[in-house]
């Protein structure tokens, strides 16, 4: 992307140590820029920082040191403008499939009509429409993570952090889905910061793709392919041959 | 760390508190605005507890005459309560005809205030402590008994199956995965029940006796002596928080590989 | 046959086989039938004795004492289990307070509301209050101590904080939990009713049946124990099925896991 435009999201200097100050950090000194619209994948192992790094952008955990800033002001806090489906299911169980989407299209300021209609249109996006009296006690795992994905858009936050969304996902609506965030993700334009340990997915979906090692960003790939992308072609196989041996 | 610093913090605010409110509860009454006989202040509680642990109230009857008729009553109670409680309970758990048959009875039954059948015991048993076991028997027996059958009959299949696909017979089944699986619900049911023969004893104890910390903090007050009615009610508090104790450690003991207690109460 | 007209026929015969039981230790002669009367027998005579109208009358007082009692304890309990496991501070100023206060059996303040309230109504629901106020409590307290993290965060995620975070996701994920105390609680309402109302009363049930015993009714005392059971059974089903609707389907679901 542009050098000289601000970026959208910048994580300056962030550390991260839970509990004393002596134990070893899970991120020390991460720097990572995203610019506006832009799709950021990130990718790691397990366990290395990658839902940390995402609640400290989101502002729901405050770093140890270093900053995040969005729009060049310091984050202190969580809010609408930063949209987030999490890694474990955070439906509110209270609420039916549509009521939790439209909580999140009222939060969004939203009068009760036009939410109820954004909600509707969003559960058609995510395949979920004939579910909306459904509650989420009574939907499959992927079935709430869509939910909770419709909700994060119904939001319509400029920055979307997403936590592994479609992990629980078969491998068919997993590619389905994939098309769709595309599709919703050029259609609305956000800045996307997308968790995921696949590195395939990683390269169908990102900008960029910053790989997260040794408490820190390990390497940062460009994919400079047009999208829809294809899994055979030669440039994403190389590189994700390429991040393959970096993970090891 | 941090963690470590908030909790020392609760700590000590909620022991400063506690002794604020002592402390100001102390200085109304010395300068008149409490009553002492409404809200005896906690010297003159202190006082009561001396007397009753020297010279005892009524005269002669001291603090440990009255804990431990206490704890007979509920203990003989309780202890009737599951003999018969475990091995009904397994029966009908064990059994879905069984089950289907008590469900009403039991249902029934558990909803009768165990309070509610004072005067009837009075009138078949007199007012001895033959009455106040029972009483404390009845509450404890119903509580104990549906905790056994609900253990016996929700234990997970999968275990039940997994036991099966290594041909273990009926009997062992039974005895080995079975009664270990619905122990740690059991042992929930003790516990209920437990709490049930406190709150059954006092109200036993108000008619017929004048042993007993609940004879104790009724007759107490007759006498205009509130002061050692507060420390009959605190000695009733410390026993049971000592027993719900005692029995979670009986349970870690017996049950080490228990250990989400609150999982099963639901 | 399906099974839940099984259900009911079992069921149904297990309470014929109980009464049947009654009524031919109570013919056979072993005690006398005045102690011990065969139930129908008792139904009869005690309804005789306490014709239907008082014994409407005494129901009908013991269920608002309870409900006094109990809707007293039950939002004192609530309010204050909220405000303590929101606000800290709070929390661990009224927690130890409360867990020092807590093991007290509700009956064992007995004196004590005599003292404070004296021999009328107020002292028999401020024992009713306390059976109901500390289960409501604790339980709300434990809920909201065991709220998911991930839900008060998707809040934030959505702008939500402050009070609003509170009343819109910590207490709506706190709600099967209240429910539950708010269904202890009415048990024990109604576990403290004889005694509350032993306390100088002259009326509801439970002066009823300690009335009857000095009159030596035995018949009168075995009625009353039947409607405190059968007022028991029959108010927490309706209990049960207001805190049902009312948490609407979700509760369902998340247990069946
Ligand atoms: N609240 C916490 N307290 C203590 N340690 C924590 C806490 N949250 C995370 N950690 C630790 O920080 C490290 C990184 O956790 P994080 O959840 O960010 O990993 P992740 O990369 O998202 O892993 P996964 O792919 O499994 O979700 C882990 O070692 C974890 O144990
Ligand atoms: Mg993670």
């Amino acid at each position: 992307m542009t050098g000289n435009a601000m970026p959208k999201i910048e994580v300056l200097r962030v550390s991260k140590h839970f509990g004393a100050a002596s134990s070893a950090p899970v991120l020390s000194g991460v720097d990572l820029a995203c610019a506006e619209n832009e799709f950021v994948c990130l990718l790691g192992r397990s366990g290395c920082g990658k839902t940390t790094l995402l609640n400290i952008i989101a502002g729901l955990v405050p770093p140890s040191s270093g900053e995040v800033r969005v729009d060049g002001e310091r984050v202190t806090g969580p809010g609408r403008g930063k949209g987030m489906v999490f890694q474990q299911n955070a439906l509110f169980p209270w609420l039916s499939a549509r009521s939790n989407v439209e909580f999140g299209a009222r939060r969004s300021g939203l009068e009760k009509q036009a939410a109820r209609r954004i909600a509707e249109e969003l559960l058609e996006l995510v395949g979920l429409r004939e579910y909306g009296e459904r509650y989420p006690g009574q939907l499959s795992g992927g079935m709430q993570q869509r939910v909770a994905i419709a909700r994060a858009l119904a939001l319509d936050p400029q920055i979307l952090l997403m936590d592994e969304p479609f992990g629980a996902l078969d491998e068919i609506t997993r590619l389905d889905m994939q098309a769709e965030l595309l599709r919703v993700w050029s259609s609305r334009r956000k800045t996307v910061v997308f968790v995921t340990h696949s590195i395939m997915e990683a390269l169908m979906l990102g900008d960029r793709v910053a790989v997260m090692g040794g408490g820190g960003i390990a390497s940062i790939h460009d994919v400079a392919k047009d999208r829809p992308r294809s899994r055979s072609d030669p440039a994403v196989i190389r590189l994700h041959d390429e991040i393959w041996q970096g993970l090891h | 760390m941090r963690d470590d610093l908030s909790r020392h913090a609760a700590v000590l605010q909620g022991a400063g508190f506690i002794l604020a409110l002592l402390v100001a509860w102390e200085i109304t009454s010395a300068l008149g605005w409490l009553r002492p006989h409404s809200f005896p202040p906690p010297s003159r509680i202190a006082q009561g507890a001396w007397e009753l642990a020297v010279r005892g109230f009524p005269e002669g009857v001291r603090v440990w005459t009255h804990a431990l008729a206490t704890l007979r009553r509920i203990f003989s109670g309780f202890v009737l309560a599951m003999v018969l409680a475990i091995p009904s309970g397994i029966l009908i758990g064990a059994s879905q005809t069984l089950d289907r048959l008590t469900h009403p009875v039991i249902t029934f039954a558990r909803s009768v205030a165990t309070l509610s059948l004072l005067p009837l015991v009075i009138v078949w048993f007199g007012t001895g402590e033959l009455s106040k076991t029972l009483l404390i028997a009845y509450g404890c027996f119903w509580v104990m008994l549906s905790n056994v059958i609900a253990g016996v009959k929700y234990v997970d299949p999968t275990l039940i199956r997994a036991a099966r696909t290594m041909d273990t017979p009926g009997s062992e089944i039974f005895t080995r995965i079975v009664l270990p699986a619905a122990l740690p619900r059991i042992f929930a049911g003790a516990r209920t029940a437990l709490g049930v023969g406190f709150m059954v004893i006092v109200g036993a104890e108000m008619i017929g006796t004048i042993e007993g910390l609940g004879a104790l903090i009724m007759e107490a007050r007759t006498f205009y002596r509130t002061d050692v009615t507060i420390v009959g009610m605190m000695l009733l508090g410390v026993m049971g928080v000592v027993f719900a104790i005692g029995m979670e450690a009986l349970e870690r003991r017996l049950l080490p590989w228990h250990r989400g207690l609150s999982e099963v109460r639901r | 046959m399906n099974p839940r007209a099984a259900d009911a026929l079992l069921g149904l015969g297990g309470i014929l086989i109980v009464l049947a039981g009654w009524e031919l230790v109570a013919r056979s002669g072993v005690v006398s039938q005045s102690v011990f009367p065969p139930p129908i027998h008792a139904m009869v005579i005690g309804l005789r004795k306490v014709p239907l109208p008082d014994l409407g009358g005494h129901v009908w007082i013991s269920l608002q004492r309870i409900a006094f009692g109990f809707s007293a304890g039950a939002l004192l309990g609530v309010v204050i289990a909220v405000a303590g496991g929101w606000y800290r501070v709070f929390g661990n100023l009224v927690r130890p307070v409360v867990e020092m206060l807590r093991p007290i059996p509700p009956l064992a303040w007995i004196p004590m509301a005599i003292v404070w309230f004296g021999l009328g109504e107020p002292s028999k629901v401020f024992v009713i209050f306390l059976g109901a106020f500390f289960p409501v409590l604790t339980n709300t307290w434990k809920g909201m101590s065991n709220i998911d993290a991930t839900l008060l965060r998707a809040g934030q995620t959505m702008g939500l904080s402050g009070p609003e975070l509170l009343i819109k996701v910590a207490i709506p994920a706190t709600l099967p939990d209240i429910a539950t105390g708010l269904r202890i609680g009415w048990g024990l309402a109604f576990g403290v009713l004889v005694a509350a109302e032993l306390i100088a009363a002259e009326s509801g049930l439970g002066y009823m049946i300690m009335h009857a015993r000095q009159l030596g009714e035995v018949e009168v005392i075995i009625l009353g124990i039947l409607v405190i059971g059968a007022a028991n059974l029959v108010t927490d089903w309706l209990l049960a099925r207001v805190l049902a609707n009312w948490l609407g389907k979700w509760q369902d679901t998340t247990r069946a896991e």
